[in-house]
């Protein structure tokens, strides 16, 4: 979805229903929607997790160099979307 | 058709999204169509678009300059389907498609636009294609222009329909994946 969305077609929908119920494929497909659209907006405000992955409460600036990293174009990626 | 199958209206029994539905087909944005394909799972469904409804219509930022930037989005997520909707709201409020074209368009010199609803417009644009450019700097000329309640509902508008259109374009056999 977010970076071969041309990929997602019939047989691809054909396929998730061997394992998944309509509901759940909609649950899946809103939920990839919403972090795809959110996560490159919270990249943009350069806010990171308040604690290091052992657990230390750590500044903003550490958390940076922990977790840090650019948020990246989808278009500039292998993905192919729009236009 | 869908990849996943709408409901029909009338397998639609709850009376809380039956009435999210009603709003949605008032404004235009969504039509019945993607409340239908959402209603498979009802409490997502209800939660979405309340959030869609909400952001869209409600809060401090012009909802014309929104549904400009809704019709953007679309196109660079490549969605025919929220890229042909158009809010009833804003159409009565006087925008009309040649500035819906512009603002999706080359925007920069157009002077039916303001200093900063440029901004919004590039704020628009530069998130899905040009992250990096989205910076301190960016934000910094942002905040000259707009509260930061109004930068955050913007982002936060951005982000979500940019989300669902992602979702909306993989629903249904388009040029890209019949």
């Amino acid at each position: 979805m977010a970076l071969n969305p041309d990929q997602i077609d019939a047989a691809f929908h054909g396929e998730l229903r061997r394992h998944y119920s309509e509901e759940e494929i909609v649950e899946l497909g809103a939920f990839i929607g919403f972090n795809i659209g959110y996560h490159t907006f919270f990249g943009t405000l350069k806010f990171y997790p308040m604690f290091s992955p052992d657990g230390r409460l750590v500044s903003q600036e550490e958390s940076a160099r922990i977790y840090g990293g650019a948020p990246a174009s989808l278009e500039k990626g292998k993905g192919k979307r729009g236009k | 058709m869908t990849f996943v199958k709408p409901l029909l209206p009338e397998e639609i029994r709850d009376p809380e999204l039956q009435e999210l539905i009603r709003r949605c087909e008032a404004l235009g944005v969504p039509d019945a169509l993607f409340p239908r394909v959402l209603a498979r799972a009802p409490g997502h469904a209800k939660a979405l678009l309340r959030a869609l409804l909400h952001s869209h219509v409600e809060g401090a930022v012009d909802h014309r300059l929104k549904e400009i930037i809704r019709v953007r989005l679309a196109r660079t997520a490549g969605d025919p389907y929220f890229a042909g909707l158009r809010s009833a709201r804003a159409r009565q409020a006087g925008l009309d498609e040649s500035t819906i074209e512009a603002g999706a368009g080359s925007f920069e010199n157009d002077p039916r636009f303001t200093t900063a609803e440029k901004w919004a417009l590039r704020y628009a644009r530069e998130m899905y294609l040009n992250p990096e450019k989205v910076d301190a700097a960016f934000y910094a000329e942002g905040k000259t222009h707009y509260s930061e309640a109004q930068i955050m509902e913007l982002g936060a508008f951005i982000a979500f329909h940019y989300g669902m259109q992602a979702f909306a374009r993989t629903l249904a056999p388009g040029p890209h994946n019949a």
